[in-house]
């Protein structure tokens, strides 16, 4: 497995530096005016416990030479500009990743002991969540410390729908956002985080999973979540659903095939302890409009469903075709009708039954068909209770596993 | 992986061309073995003998003999010239920088030749081995040597070294032990040949085969074996080669596809990494009429196209014909087809080898064949590390079943591989299962859901962050509550105080809280509800500690620990409050008569007229009580106590009721002084007590211990004095025995002063002149609700007992269902309450009154804990009753005693049981006759209890028997071992 390689200019201020109790990383370019003068209020801010200890604030800056910044004068933490990882502007999430990786790797050459990786739009940027995931770390001796954000009842619902209850049902972790902007790490996972899996197959679906690497890595070392309070913005322009779905499904299922002899082996799922104060209040969010969704599912029903013919057993075919009759009022893909789809997606992309981009693309509508599924149906819950909705939905995938597992291990298309 | 021949070489290698033509002794000459005469290493059997005489033969260009352990065209190579070895370490070398990842060495044992030996597995030999592995090791990571040993598992073991020579090795003898293992329907010459196979170093492991390119050999086996094998496997002589049967698989099976894929789950499952011989993945044939072993080594069948898909080139110029035949033709067996068709030998193969590959305990776990009385079936367990796989295969043509001994596996689930399917749980009986003909399971061992879960969460204690040290904003608001709401269940099922631990917790939900304490403890109200019966309220106290504080709790009483909690600075803990300075808290809210808002209401502090004297001018230190109640008491120096009340109901507690009244109304004295109480007042809600303050009564512990030290002392007085006759009937108006009075008669003492006590305590209860303490009458409505709740209570009672039989130990069993048994006659004796001419009156009563409520002081007893029985509703607690309901209770609790002591007495010396058995009895009786008829003199001349001696023991029995059902609950819920004396308490009762 590669890591990211560091440049020779990089090499020599980590040198220069030393090393660091903890790193404080920037997974995406950001101003360095404004980073550091948000490091220093931060370190002000910071109790006595935190901040005795030595911080290094990374960022990728573009020409590191040109915005190298030596060490704060009264020296209680360092800044590290960093050459960024080139990726194109269409991957997203991949280069989220890669920037990820790279704070982790020079926290791994720093020897620091908190690696805390942050969004690039600084969101999660303040000594609430320093403190909450150096907490996690340090007094509460995680591996791996993931945040938990005050979302509305609509948004996220690629993770909500997808990533969190599919990694929860395999990995056995209750991780809420297992594809986060923000995580922190220990030191000893720095250099296993930071390195690309070779299962891999482009930069585009390279994405990093911490909680899936730790729980197949490291399935000793605790993983903790905290409720740091920050909702990032992401700039949804120009980002169409298709793709960005299939970059994030694509790279799940990548990291199911290479992990299957790990999921395989692990059954049921542990409550990850939370620290701090999730809000009550949370937003609800805009109302969404169900009908596009429900058209576009209707459109896909009919242009894909020679596609799905080949990748769904007769149940959920059955299932997929009593919805497209449904009245809008009564259309719902019950939870686990939903998981068994995925799982089957999962195992289809595995066996290759058909090119995996074309794959990926036939998920789409089926994907909004859920979501209107969803939306309809916590369209009158608050977002409390939609979590709770939620943990019901997610564990509908830790009950339907098994079917993934005998879907798996005897891919047989003779079966219900 | 390439194979390297370092044994022979052709004899048109230039190598050999040189030699034959070099002098004799010349460097050239000696890269081969010559001689003079054929004469030399006699000892060394003939591989081929089907075409070879001899292992020598004569070169005429060389005018000599040359040495080969296999074909004439094959001459070994002479490792005695160490130039020999030079030149295959170059050709390895070659290889290896080539990138081949490993090398199978082919005829390994036969590399070096001495006289007088079998010329195989000689030491010089390993030498051999050993510099090859030095240059690979020395050179090269992560490459790998497999050695072609056709010999013995003892004999291949020594090419493993210690683990510096061969990677691996071929398991060649289990070979065709499967097949005779297989044609026989007898596990035995698998389980034999695996007994006989040695351990090898954990680098190392075996190479497993069904088939290769070469015959079935049959070296590794007896004469007999041998013979069978050619009977049973190969028919036409034409299949027979050498020592061995050359066929392949699928032929070999009769082309039986339940056969084929038995044989191929034994491969996959056995130790060792399985290989597979090209073409017996879809099952191809073989061709018989052709020379040597060339009929298994025919062209791959790709497809249906011509050569098979092999070679384009004129199929009558191939090397080796395909095979045509209609059944094991190309046309039929070919690879695309089988791609094509999902359930097709390749698509199983392929499906099995994924799944193989995702458990490690196949190629690395141990072995451990399960005895089973039917040899037909093959079952063994394969370990590694954490994961557990049972393998059971069916040798026959038919169904067999089998009963599997899987002791130490009792309460995991065995979970079927290929499917993910559910088993039934393992148990302690013999595990049974049906296999049809040549079926076979692999069977992976898992922990039961809940178990796998809790073991997952095991090391992942909640923790809470927290802002600082006294933030409880995290705990005590928005996601914390529901966390803390969620860890409530378990921690309360820890607390002895629960009193509900018989029922499933559904939900408990935070009612209220208040901080105190400068915010380091709270107060904290729950509501219970259960999957049966009805919710009720609970009051904890929690604190946090942190630091070395934190660490002495952990460790001196983790059960009061209900969560980590931690600030960025400090890891601490959330715990039982008392247990820190909360007590000296609710001492200051109490004394200072403190208001504190809830968050439902208000916390009031109401001070008692005479707490400033108890409590005196001194600073008190406050510690909690070690007594296990259903409460908690927090003791502050010798001068008070304060006890905690757990369990919430509104309503005035009786013991602050009852405890001001006849400290501030009566004159009875033999009570501790009360000093004030605090209550939680919330709108539209009846106050509740939240705690009661009382003087300390200086004291040589509580009646129960007193009691116990005393009748400690009685049995080793008695222990060696013949069994008293103790009449069944035995009551007050006798006589005190006069033996229980020569061994007892402090006690008996004791328990006269006691009865007179509880008499004037009564009288004192009866003096009220307000409603709450005011005597009644009871009326025949009155007599008939209470016949109905005590049979009610009676009737769940012995429900209870049913539902729990089959749990209790079984020297109890017997006597619960004689209880059982009696349960229709038991009730009638409610039934006669309405009956009674004169019930006496109704009082308030103590309520719960037994040995640990009153405290043995200066010869005298001071009477304790007016709550009632605090699994009851308070309204009932606060009820009137007939005394004799607390007479009752302390004859219950006399018999308690009895055998209380005599189990930790005859723990010490079981034999004295059964002497003691009827002193016990004797103590019992002549204890409540004292005590009962001291009560009687006391009481004689008031209204308060049945002036007519028949109602009197009619009315106590009813008591009696309502107060041991009681306590048969509790047993059953919290102690089930001492079942045992309730139970006794109810068959001593007159039917």
């Amino acid at each position: 497995m590669a890591a990211v390689e560091i440049t020779e200019e990089t090499k020599q201020q980590v040198e220069r530096i030393g090393s660091a109790d903890v790193v404080v990383g920037i997974a995406g370019t950001v101003s360095p005016e404004e980073l550091r003068a948000r490091a220093g209020h931060i370190m002000q801010e910071l109790g006595s416990g935190v901040s005795s200890l030595r911080f290094v604030f990374a960022w990728p800056a573009p020409e590191p030479a040109a915005e190298a910044a030596p060490a704060a004068e009264d020296s209680t933490f360092a800044m590290l500009p960093f050459s960024p990882p080139a990726l194109s502007a269409a991957e997203f999430w991949a280069g989220v990743s890669a920037n990820q990786r790279a704070v982790l790797n020079l926290a791994a050459s720093l020897n620091a002991r908190v690696c805390i990786v942050l969004g690039p739009d600084l969101a999660a940027l303040d000594a609430h969540s320093i403190q909450l995931f150096a907490y996690a770390i340090l007094e509460r001796q995680c591996g791996l410390a993931i945040p938990v954000y005050p979302v509305a009842k609509y948004d996220g619902l690629i993770n909500s729908g997808i990533l969190s209850p599919l990694s929860r049902a395999l990995y056995g972790r209750r991780v809420r956002n297992p594809l986060a902007f923000d995580f922190a790490a220990s030191g000893a996972l720095c250099a296993p985080l930071a390195r690309v899996s070779p299962s891999a197959e482009t930069a585009g679906n390279a994405l990093l999973w911490p909680v899936t690497i730790a729980a197949t890595q490291f399935p000793q070392v605790p993983v903790g979540q905290v409720h740091i309070g920050v909702q990032h913005k992401v700039a949804t322009e120009g980002l169409e659903l298709s793709a960005v779905l299939g970059q994030l499904t694509g790279s799940i299922f990548q990291e199911m095939d290479a992990c299957a002899s790990h999921w395989q082996r692990i059954r049921g799922s542990q409550a990850t302890p939370t620290w701090g104060n999730g809000s009550e209040n949370q937003p609800d969010g805009q109302a969404i409009d169900a009908q596009p969704l429900l058209d576009s599912f209707l459109l896909g029903s009919k242009s894909l469903d020679e596609v799905w013919r080949l990748l769904l057993p007769p149940n959920t075919l059955l299932e997929l075709k009593r919805l497209t009759r449904a009245t809008p009022d009564q259309f719902r893909i019950p939870d686990d009708v939903w998981a068994s789809i995925v799982y089957d997606f999962a195992l289809a992309y595995r066996l290759r039954t058909i090119s995996r981009v074309h794959l990926l693309g036939a998920l789409t509508p089926l994907y909004l068909g859920w979501v209107a599924s969803w939306v309809r149906e916590v369209s009158n819950l608050n977002s409390a209770a939609a979590e709770q909705r939620f943990e019901q939905f997610a564990r509908a995938w830790e009950e339907k596993k098994p079917y993934l597992l005998s879907r798996w291990r005897w891919p047989d298309r003779f079966n219900p | 992986m390439i194979e390297l021949i370092i044994n022979h070489s052709s004899d048109q290698h230039p190598w050999f061309q040189r030699a034959r033509h070099a002098p004799a002794g010349s460097n050239e000459r000696n890269f081969y073995v010559w001689s003079d005469t054929d004469q030399k290493y006699k000892d060394a059997r003939i591989i081929f003998t089907d075409t070879e005489k001899s292992n020598w033969t004569w070169d005429p260009v060389a005018q000599a003999y040359y040495w080969h352990r296999f074909f004439s065209h094959q001459p070994d190579l002479n490792y005695d010239n160490p130039e020999v070895l030079e030149e295959v370490l170059r050709i390895m070398r070659f290889w290896l920088d080539m990138g081949v990842d490993a090398l199978r060495i082919d005829a390994i044992p036969y590399l070096v030749e001495r006289d007088g030996t079998s010329c195989e597995n000689l030491p010089e030999t390993h030498a051999v081995i050993k510099a090859m592995r030095a240059a690979i090791d020395e050179g090269y990571a992560g490459r790998m040597v497999l050695a072609e040993a056709n010999q013995w598992p003892t004999d291949v073991r020594p090419y493993f070294g210690d683990g510096d020579e061969c990677h691996m090795a071929f398991h060649f003898p289990l070979m065709p032990r499967i097949y005779m293992a297989l044609r026989q329907e007898d596990r035995l010459p698998i389980t034999d040949i695996m007994a006989q196979t040695p351990a090898i170093p954990d680098n190392c492991q075996w190479g497993l085969f069904l088939r290769n390119h070469d015959e079935l050999t049959l070296e590794m086996v007896s004469d007999d074996e041998r013979d069978y094998m050619y009977l049973a496997y190969s028919a036409d002589p034409r299949m027979r080669i050498n020592i061995g049967i050359r066929r392949r698989l699928a032929p070999l099976l009769d082309n039986n596809r339940r056969r084929i894929e038995l044989l191929n789950s034994i491969l996959f499952s056995f130790p060792g990494t399985p290989i597979l011989y090209y073409g017996d993945e879809i099952g191809m044939g073989d061709n018989i009429y052709l020379g040597d072993r060339n009929g298994v080594r025919t062209p791959m069948q790709w497809s249906p196209d011509r050569n098979a898909g092999f070679s384009r080139a004129n199929p009558a110029k191939l090397y080796s014909p395909v095979i045509m035949d209609p059944v094991w033709g190309y046309e039929a067996i070919n690879v695309e087809a089988q791609q094509n068709d999902a359930s097709s030998l390749l698509n199983w193969m392929r499906n099995m080898i994924a799944l193989r590959k995702l458990f490690q305990v196949f190629g690395r776990g141990t072995l451990r064949f399960l005895e089973t009385s039917n040899r037909k079936i093959l079952a063994y367990i394969r370990q590694y590390q954490d994961e557990t796989v049972l393998c059971v295969a069916n040798l026959s043509r038919f169904a067999q079943p089998v009963q599997l001994d899987l002791a130490g596996l009792e309460g995991m689930t065995p979970v079927e591989m290929l499917g993910y399917v559910e088993f039934p749980a393992i148990t302690k009986a013999p595990y049974s299962l049906t296999l049809g003909p040549y079926g076979f399971l692999w069977l992976e061992i898992q922990p039961a859901i809940a178990a796998a879960e809790a073991a997952a969460g095991s090391d992942g204690e909640e923790a809470f962050y927290v802002e600082n040290e006294q933030g409880w904003q995290s705990i005590l608001s928005g996601e914390g509550i529901r966390r803390l709401e969620g860890l409530l269940p378990a921690y309360l099922q820890r607390q002895r105080w629960f009193g509900s631990k018989s029922k499933n917790i559904v939900r408990v939900k935070i009612a209220d809280s208040v901080l105190f304490d400068e915010h380091q403890s709270a107060l904290i109200w729950v509501g219970v509800d259960y999957v049966e019966g009805d919710s009720d309220s609970w009051l904890l106290c929690l604190a946090m500690s942190f630091g070395e504080s934190a660490g002495a709790l952990r460790e001196l009483t983790p059960n009061q620990i209900l969560a980590t909690v931690g600030s960025a600075a400090r890891t601490g803990v959330l715990h039982e409050g008392l247990q820190r300075s909360a007590p000296g808290a609710l001492l200051e809210i109490l004394a200072g008569g403190q208001e504190l808002r809830t968050r439902g209401g208000t916390l009031i502090g109401l001070p008692s007229s005479v707490l400033g004297s108890l409590r005196g001018s001194q600073p008190l230190t406050a510690r909690v009580g070690s007594a296990e109640q259903s409460n908690t008491s927090a003791i502050f120096g010798d001068r008070l106590i304060m006890k905690l009340f757990r369990r919430q109901q509104p309503g005035e507690n009786p013991d602050v009721e009852i405890g001001r009244f006849l400290t501030e109304t009566t004159n009875f004295s033999n009570i501790p002084p009360f000093g004030g109480s605090i209550e939680v007042r919330r709108a539209d809600e009846e106050l509740a007590t939240v705690a009661l303050l009382q003087g300390l009564v200086q004291n040589e512990g509580d009646g129960w211990q007193w009691t116990l030290e005393e009748l400690d002392r009685y049995y080793e007085s008695t222990a060696s004095v013949k069994s008293p006759a103790v009449s069944a009937n035995a009551s007050e108006g006798d006589e005190v025995h006069p033996e229980a009075r020569e061994h007892a008669a402090i006690y008996l003492d004791a328990a006269a002063m006691l009865g007179r006590r509880t008499a004037e305590m009564h009288r004192a209860l009866a003096s009220g002149r307000d409603a709450a303490f005011a005597p009644c009458n009871p009326g025949p409505g009155d007599l008939e609700t209470l016949r109905d709740r005590l049979a009610g209570h009676a009737a769940h009672a012995f429900d209870l007992l049913k539902t729990n039989l089959s749990r209790l130990p079984e020297d109890i069993v017997e006597s619960a269902g004689l209880a059982l048994s009696r349960r229709g006659v038991l009730l009638t004796k409610f039934r006669t309450l309405p009956g009674l001419k004169n019930p006496g009156q109704w009082t308030r009563i103590h309520g719960d009154y037994h040995l640990g409520q009153v405290l043995r002081s200066k010869g005298d007893f001071a009477i304790l804990d007016f709550e009632g029985e605090p699994a009851r509703p308070l309204a009932e607690r606060r009820a009137k009753h007939s005394p004799l309901k607390d007479v009752a209770g302390m004859l219950r609790s006399f018999s308690y005693a009895a055998f209380v002591a005599l189990t930790q007495y005859t723990t010490r010396r079981p034999e004295d049981f059964a002497q003691l058995e009827s002193w016990a009895r004797l103590w019992e009786v002549s204890v409540s006759g004292e005590f009962l008829r001291s009560y009687r003199e006391s009481i004689a001349d008031s209204p308060i209890v049945p002036a007519d001696r028949a109602d009197f023991d009619q009315l106590l029995q009813i008591y009696m028997l309502d107060k041991a059902l009681y306590e048969l609950v509790y047993e059953l819920n919290s102690r089930p071992a001492w079942i045992r004396i309730p139970l006794h308490g109810i068959l001593s009762l007159p039917l």
